[in-house]
Formats: structure tokens, sequence, C-alpha cells
């Protein structure tokens, strides 16, 4: 039997589509992919190879799969999944085979996982438009923390760069400890580390309008109606650290 | 009076109103301050476990009308408050800002006359979308009686418009609202369907009817309703279980709102909109009430046994749609991938399909999930109020360990 190495990518998107490309050119099969940062076993046999030419790689990755399929393993991407980059390497594999019928083929393992991660991604991304907070800080800067479970901070910035386009923002991830910046213009992404933070003193009106949203929250509940497993259900309880309105209730 | 004292009053009276959607605009301003979301936002949820995605105030709880079931009727001992359409715009936005909410409902008591009131409310929303270039959701009840020169700028201001028929029947308007005419509350409905475009009203219509106030059948409500849905293009109608908030001879005298009963209404109301269900189908006037214990899909499914099992892999996009447990996006799914091999309950599940309801109308490539002597009313019926009485003892076991 032919032996089957673990490849390595660097952990970003771009190189691990090259990695993946040339792997399906060369039709090698993967033991699993990983980012060089991971944890090996002491008998993983692992393998980093070089990619070259990225942006023309991912041109033509784009024309042979099409945007649906780009989005889809890229929110896949995003994900913690343990296996991630190993069942993007399988979806893409089978794209191969099947073209767009796959959407339908979930009978196919990997292709069920894939689409359920990359909807599990955006679902999360949909829900914390939502439940994000900003406070006001003295500069009138706008500032938000959460530890979503995916690596959604891109995702979230796009919308925020549309909806409060005339503000600047920060949203912060403290799981991962990098922040989103907005400048009126674009957000960029950094590594909190490397971003030296103003002190965070909240603006002379935020107290006020934080008072009058609890007041709103509590008043607007019906309590013939009080249901907090239904509560629960939609707005799950690993988001209520950073959510102003029920973080005293934990 | 402080801006907070208010708020408490005007959130707490708005609270009733059961419509959150903030979803199915394109945006009427495009403003520099926010923007639309096509499938809406729920910012939170409260401890009624109901969506918060609005703001959902009165402009006042103050009112010229003395509609029985309503805490702020005329003839009630409450406090009454005013917002300034500055106070509101400034709650708004700054709200807003920080990502609290998806936009304003605005909905009033009716102060002085109809037009007044009408007024207060398009001097509001100007100032939002004019003066502060608000472009998040904006959803405003108009008020039944005000002049169409007045409908006509609100909607311009507004997402979504609606008006609250608030009884099923006249009989039932008039016993406990007597001010208030249905015509009053049709003529914004039919003025809004003729001139709803993408600059007025883009998000359309709703409306709310309260559920057990009045004897009415839970036929007359989804008659009214799909009435409703066929003569005005409505968007959604609302149901609202009954709170006692006013003690009444004319009212019931209940202690729990019948929930129940409003679940089981929303079911059917989604049989009609999206699974092409007849009302008549549903209900009728020799059946006019819902079975508590079964979901009214499941209860036609009983009655018109002989229509199943269906064959997963053949029958019709319809017929699916009509499979107690099935939904439109696994209706779809099916479809898709049938075209491609013959399915099997295994591959069901993986598609993601709920097979708990769904397993005892179906066969899967002529395979029935257990002997096929078993597929008579009586041991589905069984077996479908079990289930749900198992889950729901599961439930409160889990609940019950914390």
């Amino acid at each position: 039997m032919k032996k089957r190495y673990t490849y390595l990518y660097n952990g970003e998107f771009l190189p691990l589509l090259g990695l993946i490309d040339m792997l399906l050119k060369n039709h090698i099969v993967p033991q699993n992919i990983k980012p060089d940062t991971a944890d090996f076993d002491l008998f993983d046999e692992t393998v980093l190879l070089e990619v070259k030419n990225l942006d023309a790689t991912m041109q033509q990755m784009i024309k042979v799969f099409g945007k649906q399929v780009f989005t889809t393993i890229y929110y896949c991407f995003l994900s913690e999944h343990e296996y991630k980059e190993l069942l993007i390497y399988y979806f893409l594999a089978h794209y191969l085979t099947y073209g767009h019928d796959i959407y339908v083929m979930r009978n196919l393992t990997s292709v069920h996982e894939v689409l359920k991660i990359s909807q599990y991604v955006s679902r999360e991304n949909h829900k914390l438009k939502g439940f994000l907070r900003f406070k006001e800080l003295e500069n009138h800067v706008l500032y938000a923390e959460m530890a979503p479970v995916n690596n959604i901070i891109g995702l979230l910035s796009k919308h925020f760069k549309r909806r409060l386009s005339q503000e600047f923002w920060i949203i912060k991830d403290t799981k991962r400890q990098i922040i989103s910046v907005y400048d009126k213009k674009n957000f960029y992404i950094v590594n909190a580390d490397s971003f030296d933070l103003f002190p965070l003193n909240e603006s002379l009106e935020e107290r006020d309008y934080q008072k009058l949203w609890l007041r709103f929250y509590q008043t607007i509940g019906i309590k013939e109606r009080a249901n907090s497993r239904c509560r629960r259900n939609f707005m799950p309880k690993k988001y209520w650290q950073y959510i102003l309105e029920v973080k005293d209730e934990l | 009076m402080e801006l907070m004292e208010k708020l408490t009053i005007l959130a707490d009276s708005a609270k009733y109103d059961a419509s959150c959607s903030s979803s199915g605009s394109t945006g009427v301003g495009k403003g520099t301050i926010g923007n639309t979301s096509f499938s809406g936002i729920c910012h939170s949820f409260a401890s009624d476990g109901r969506c918060i995605s609005l703001l959902k105030i009165l402009m006042t709880n103050c009112c010229i009308y003395d509609c029985k079931y309503c805490l702020n009727r005329r003839s009630n001992d409450v406090k009454r408050a005013l917002f300034t359409p500055e106070e509101v715009a400034e709650i708004t936005l700054n709200f807003y800002r920080r990502n609290y909410i998806e936009g304003l409902f605005l909905s009033s008591g009716i102060i002085k006359s109809p037009d007044y009131t009408m007024n207060l409310l398009i001097e509001t929303l100007e100032l939002l979308r004019h003066k502060y270039h608000f472009g998040g959701y904006i959803h405003v009840k108009a008020i039944p009686g005000a002049s169409e020169s007045l409908l006509k700028r609100l909607g311009g201001l507004a997402d979504r418009m609606s008006a609250n028929i608030e009884l099923p029947t006249e009989g039932g308007l008039k016993l406990l609202a007597p001010n208030k005419e249905s015509q009053n509350v049709t003529k914004i409905m039919q003025y809004v369907k003729d001139n709803r475009s993408r600059k007025y009203v883009p998000a359309g219509q709703s409306t709310q009817m309260i559920v057990g106030a009045t004897n009415e059948s839970d036929w007359d409500i989804l008659n009214r309703s799909a009435n409703m849905y066929d003569n005005y293009k409505l968007k959604r109608v609302f149901y609202s279980a009954y709170i006692p908030v006013n003690q009444d001879k004319l009212l019931p005298s209940i202690k729990v709102p019948p929930l129940k009963r409003e679940n089981r209404l929303y079911q059917a109301d989604w049989l009609m909109r999206y699974y092409h269900f007849n009302v008549r189908e549903i209900l009728n006037p020799d059946r006019p009430n819902f079975n508590l214990l079964i979901d009214p899909k499941a209860e036609w499914a009983l009655r018109n046994l002989h229509e199943f099992p269906k064959e997963i892999n053949t029958c019709s996009y319809r017929e699916l749609l009509r499979i107690p447990g099935i939904g439109v996006t696994s209706a779809k799914r099916i479809m898709a991938a049938r075209k491609k091999f013959t399915l099997q309950m295994s591959d069901l599940k993986k598609m993601g399909v709920v097979l708990k309801r769904a397993k005892y109308f179906i066969t899967c490539d002529h395979k029935y999930f257990t002997d096929m002597m078993h597929f008579t009313s009586h041991f589905i019926e069984q077996n479908l109020i079990l289930e749900d009485t198992v889950t729901f003892e599961e439930k409160r076991e889990q609940l019950s360990l914390f």
C-alpha cells in the first residue's frame, strides 16, 4: 500500500488551497492536512511543501470550482473542526467527480460534514450580527468584545462595515486575541498583542444608555409568558458573557 | 418626566404587540447610519423567549378610545406619557449604534384624533430619516381613521406599515372595542396593498389578532386570516394569546394565556402560507377547533391516511410538503437528491431530515420503517402523542437536574 503523509501548511486559507490543488493535481491522497503549528503524533510523517503562485492558483480554482464552492469551503475553514482541512480536500475531490451535484449529495460523509460545518459558521456569524454589543468610548469610538466558537471576525466586520460605515469601531475576539479595527474606510484584522489599545474609558453618556437598554429589556418581557428554556434555545448561554442585558444573570 | 420613566411606561404598553420581524426589506432610505438585512436579525431574546429585534415603543399611551382588553383604555387609571419625536430619535439612534437593535417599532395610543397622532408619527420618522439619515428598519403602526394623505406620507418613511385587526369578528370588535371599526383597519390594508413599492412599505404589512378574549372559534380566526392573506397580500398575521390586564365583566376570567392554542394557530398559519394548505383542509365549520394534542399537519394526515404512506423517491413536491415532519428545506433537498440516487431512510437522516414524525407516513424505496401491519391511524396517533409527551418528560427531567 502506498504510504500516506500528513501535509502541512502555514495556517492560512490560500496556502491551504494551493496545497490541496497540488495534491489533487498529483492524485495524492493525504493522511491528514494540518497547520504547521499543530501538535503531532510521534508516528506522523509530515511533509511541508512550498506552494508557488498563490494568486494564480486561486484565480484558477475560482474558475474551476465557482464562487459558491469557494464560499462553502472558506466558511468551513473558519471553523475549529479538527479535520476541516482534510474535509475540504475530500469535498473538492468529490467536486471534481460530481460537479455542482455534490450540493445535493449529502449521503457522502465529507460533503455532508463540510456543508454542515459551513452552515454552522454562517449561522454563528448571523447570530453575532445581533448579539454583539458595542460601547462608546470617550473618543466616540465604538468597542465590542466577543468570544465566538468559530473565527468569524472577518465576516462580522464586513457586516458592520456596511452598517456602521460612518463610525470608528473596534471588535475584539477575546478567545483568539485578535481585533478588527475600522477607520471609516476599511477594516484591518490584527493580533491583539501587536496593537496597543488605548485606555478603554467609556464616554459620559454610555452608562445612561446602558441603563435605558437594561430597563427596556426588563420591561419588554411578558411575565405571564415567561419561558427561560425558549430564551436559552435562541440565545445560548455561551454568548451571555458579552451581552449587556443578560450577563448579570450568569 | 424623565426619559427613563417614559421609556418604561411606553415599552410596557407596547410589549403586547407580537410583531418583531425585521426581515424582507430592501430599505426605504439609503441612510448614512444603518441598513436593513433581508433575512432580518434578532438582537436579543426577552425573558419570555420572544425575539427582540426592534425598539418596540408607543409614541404615547394616552388614548381617546376605551377598548376593554387594552391596558391604556381611557377609563383606566394608569400613568400616561408622551415621547417627543426628538426623544424617540435619540434613543433609537443610540441603541442602534451600540447594536442593541435592528430598528424601531413605533405604535401609539390615539391622542386627540387619528390625524393628530399620525402627524406625530410622521414627524418622528421624518426626523430619523431626513435629519439623522437613519437607514435601519422601521415598522410603524398606522392609525385607523387617519386620512389618506397621511397614510401616504407615513408609508413612504417606513419599511413596514401595518394596522391591527385585533379581533377576528365584527361582533367581537363591537363588544370589546366599541370605538373601533374594522372597516378603518381594512381601509389601511387596502391602501398599503395598492401602493406598495420599493419606496413605499417595501417590507409589506402585517396584522395582529388577540386569541381568547372573545368566544370566536379557531375556525373564525383562521378563516379571517386566510381572507386577509388573499385580499390584502399580508406578509404575516400575528396571533397574541389573550393576557388579562383589565377587570371587566365582558372579558373572560382566565389566569393563564392560551399559549397552546396560539401555537396551533401559528402552525396552521404556516401550513397555509408555505405548505399549500387550504384553510378548509385544516379546519371547517363542523370541526371548528384545533386538537391541542396533535399538530394540525399530523392531524390532517391522520384524517387522510388513505393517501399515505408516500414513497419518498417518487411522490411530488406538493405531496412531500404534506408529510408531517417534512419542511420546505427537507422537501427541496429530497427533490434534488433523488434525481441522483435512490433514497433510503439512512440517507434522509444524513440529509438532515427529521424522521421523528415523518417515518410513520413514508416509505423509502418501498420499505416502511417497521412492519406495515402497524400502519394504522390508531398506532400512529398514539405514538405521535407519546413521543411528544416523552420528549416533554425528558426535558422536564433535564431541567430538574439544575
